[in-house]
């Protein structure tokens, strides 16, 4: 067994952590404010080859391994949870479902500029009926001649607002069942593809969310990614990525909360004493720091899993579980920690907790993922 | 000690290409250091890295061969875990690395530092500029530069903030005392740099796949002449202690007397 990250991981790990003191950390409280898209921050990230890591360089990436970037959606949301999700969702599952599924002219024209980070991507397949119930979605894409035709509203899309690339998930044969439905490509700017405005939200609030409606949208049959009748297997392989994503993003919340608890229990006297002397307090960090390096574990884990090219989707659904429940648990205690300061606009736990609260929902929420991971272990 | 002749085969056919060698050395993240309860320091726990004025002096070569063309290689002396180091600094731009390796070599002292580098330098790697930092972020005795330059026989300038290079010679601006000194040196030259000369680059994900690719020339203790003996002994190590009396005063007329008399008693007014 080994525990080590190589050299390579340590140092990335080391570089994102820099950049991210420099670069994310002192606008996340601002982004989230205004709930900007920092675009600047994103041609920053894209320069450094941060927004293709695990994608081969032959398709504009980086060439890294899957756990190395969730190194560094773990660094990036220490700072900055909305802006480590971005790159989450662009790497885990928009750069990745086009390098899995994708042919080779798709991954030429789409794959190449997503990876260089010089395009966004979007996965577009929740609708406001169906959530955790994917088989009630309503999009449907018609077949005529070479073309479909998409008729339909989808919600809750991440990048919907600003992205280059969607990847939609939606009926080519409602009777086929599990096989019915097809992924397809389509560019922002496609006649029919409507994105929404941006909703406002509790956290994550730099990250844009919004509708994406389809409207007598023709796209060529070219653009379907994988087969026809492909889309729902893709999009579950697209959660098991995207889960360890939202994993190692409810990781590094986790982190922070632990760094922001540690060094203001150091400060702050109570009684005559620093608080951090006082048990309560200092058996609330021990708790945080134990399922910190529990959470890790099982990130890293599902992460390696899929390096090695083994089954890692109950893996990845319990990484994303733990995770995200120990990162809602433990803002609460940070907040808590804080007190009264806490409480406040601009402490940095009260955005840590309200951005927490979305990794028990999104890419699955924690009931589902107990759905994913019940029925691998009592098959 | 007997010394290598200064300056190798390549400086002798006076090639104008600007080789630039880089000195870097791997430390202590100062943040990772415990003080213990008794005073003591603790490294039970510590992680390294590339001494902070190093990594601007990388840069600074960087640049420099940017600008002038010609090749960086970045030299170091150390223990094997600074193996992680050399990659630290060739994904930071160098072409190729030396790596002088011996387990003895992580507690050098500078004239031993500047002694094995000498003999390195001058016996595997072809230059016309030295590049250092103006000391070292551990210990920052700020000598192993000029020593490296005496051993290597050639003109050095220390804390210098602006590098030209030109038809054979390097103008160094350096920053002493309140005013600044421009030099002319002859090449082959060193140079100590202060931080102000370049802002270091956070290296990219494939910057620091491609340092694995980069060339490594490792040295060992026994390819050396025997390394002398240290200058200077370091008995002990302690953390500096700051004693605070916390006493309060306020604007009033009475407590400005006594605070008067407080700096008076302790020898701050006299």
């Amino acid at each position: 067994m080994n525990f080590q990250l190589t050299e390579e991981q340590e140092l990335i790990r080391k570089n994102i952590r820099e950049f991210a003191a420099k670069y994310v950390e002192p606008i996340a409280a601002e982004i989230d404010e205004n709930e900007r898209h920092p675009t600047e921050l994103f041609k920053k990230l894209a320069e450094g080859g941060w927004m293709g890591i695990p994608i081969p360089t032959q398709y504009g990436g980086s060439g890294a391994d899957y756990l190395t970037n969730a190194i560094v959606v773990e660094e990036i949301s220490r700072s900055c949870s909305s802006t480590g999700f971005t790159v989450s969702i662009h790497v885990g599952i928009a750069c990745m479902l086009i390098l899995l599924f994708g042919n080779e002219e798709q991954k030429k024209k789409y794959l190449v500029p997503l990876a260089k980070g010089e395009h966004m991507g979007a996965f577009v397949l929740t609708e406001p009926g169906a959530g955790t119930d994917v088989m009630a979605a309503t999009t449907t894409a018609a077949k005529d001649g070479d073309f479909y035709v998409l008729n339909g509203t989808k919600t809750f899309i991440s990048n919907g607002p600003l992205a280059d690339t969607y990847l939609v998930f939606c009926w080519t044969d409602k009777a086929a069942g599990r096989k019915g439905m097809s992924s397809f490509i389509i560019p922002r700017g496609t006649p029919g593809l409507i994105p929404g405005e941006h909703f406002h939200k509790m956290g994550l609030r730099s990250s844009q969310t919004s509708e994406v409606v389809f409207k007598d949208c023709r796209v060529h049959k070219d653009n379907l990614l994988g087969k026809e009748g492909a889309g729902l297997t893709n999009a579950m392989t697209g959660f098991d990525h995207g889960r360890v994503g939202i994993a190692a993003q409810s990781v590094g919340i986790l982190q922070a909360a632990l760094d922001e608890s540690i060094r203001y229990s150091k400060e702050r006297v109570q009684m005559g004493n620093p608080i951090a002397r006082h048990q309560a307090i200092s058996w609330m960090i021990a708790d945080m720091a134990t399922d910190l390096e529990a959470a890790r574990f099982l990130t890293y884990h599902a992460a390696w899993l899929k390096d090695q090219g083994k089954p890692f989707s109950k893996e990845a659904s319990m990484a994303k579980l733990f995770a995200a429940e120990k990162a809602m648990h433990h803002t609460i205690k940070a907040v808590q920690i804080h007190g009264g300061y806490g409480y406040i606009k601009g402490a940095k736990v009260e955005r840590l907790m309200r951005d927490a609260k979305i990794t028990e929902i999104y890419e699955g929420t924690s009931e589902a993922q107990r759905m994913v991971i019940s029925g691998n272990v009592l098959r | 000690m007997q010394r290598p002749s200064a300056l190798g085969p390549y400086q002798k056919q006076g090639i104008p290409m600007l080789d630039i060698i880089v000195c870097f050395k791997w430390v202590v993240d100062e943040a990772f250091i415990r003080r213990t309860s008794s005073g003591d320091l603790d490294f039970s726990s510590v992680d390294y890295k590339i001494s902070e004025y190093d990594r601007n002096a990388i840069e600074a070569a960087v640049r420099l061969r940017e600008e002038c063309g010609g090749s960086v290689t970045a030299v170091t002396v150390g223990p094997p875990e600074a193996a992680k180091g050399v990659k630290d600094a060739l994904s930071r731009g160098p072409d190729r690395a030396v790596f002088a390796e011996d387990p003895l070599f992580g507690g050098l002292d500078p004239s031993q530092t500047a002694a094995v580098l000498g003999q390195v330098i001058s016996s595997k790697t072809p230059f016309n500029l030295i590049i250092c930092g103006e000391g070292s972020g551990d210990v920052y005795s700020q000598q192993t530069g000029p020593r490296l330059a005496e051993f290597l026989g050639i003109p050095c300038a220390a804390y210098v903030q602006k590098l030209t290079v030109k038809e054979g010679r390097v103008t160094a601006e350096r920053k002493v005392e309140g005013f600044i000194e421009v030099d002319s040196l002859p090449l082959p030259a060193l140079v100590t740099v202060l931080p102000d000369i370049a802002t270091p680059r956070i290296p990219g994900v494939k910057d620091t796949l491609m340092a694995s690719k980069k060339a490594v020339i490792k040295v060992g203790k026994n390819e050396l002449t025997a390394v002398p003996p240290p200058l200077l002994k370091t008995k002990s190590v302690r953390a500096a202690r700051v004693e605070r009396e916390c006493e309060k005063f306020t604007a009033e007329v009475e407590d400005i007397k006594r605070f008067v008399a407080a700096l008076q008693k302790r020898g701050v007014l006299k």
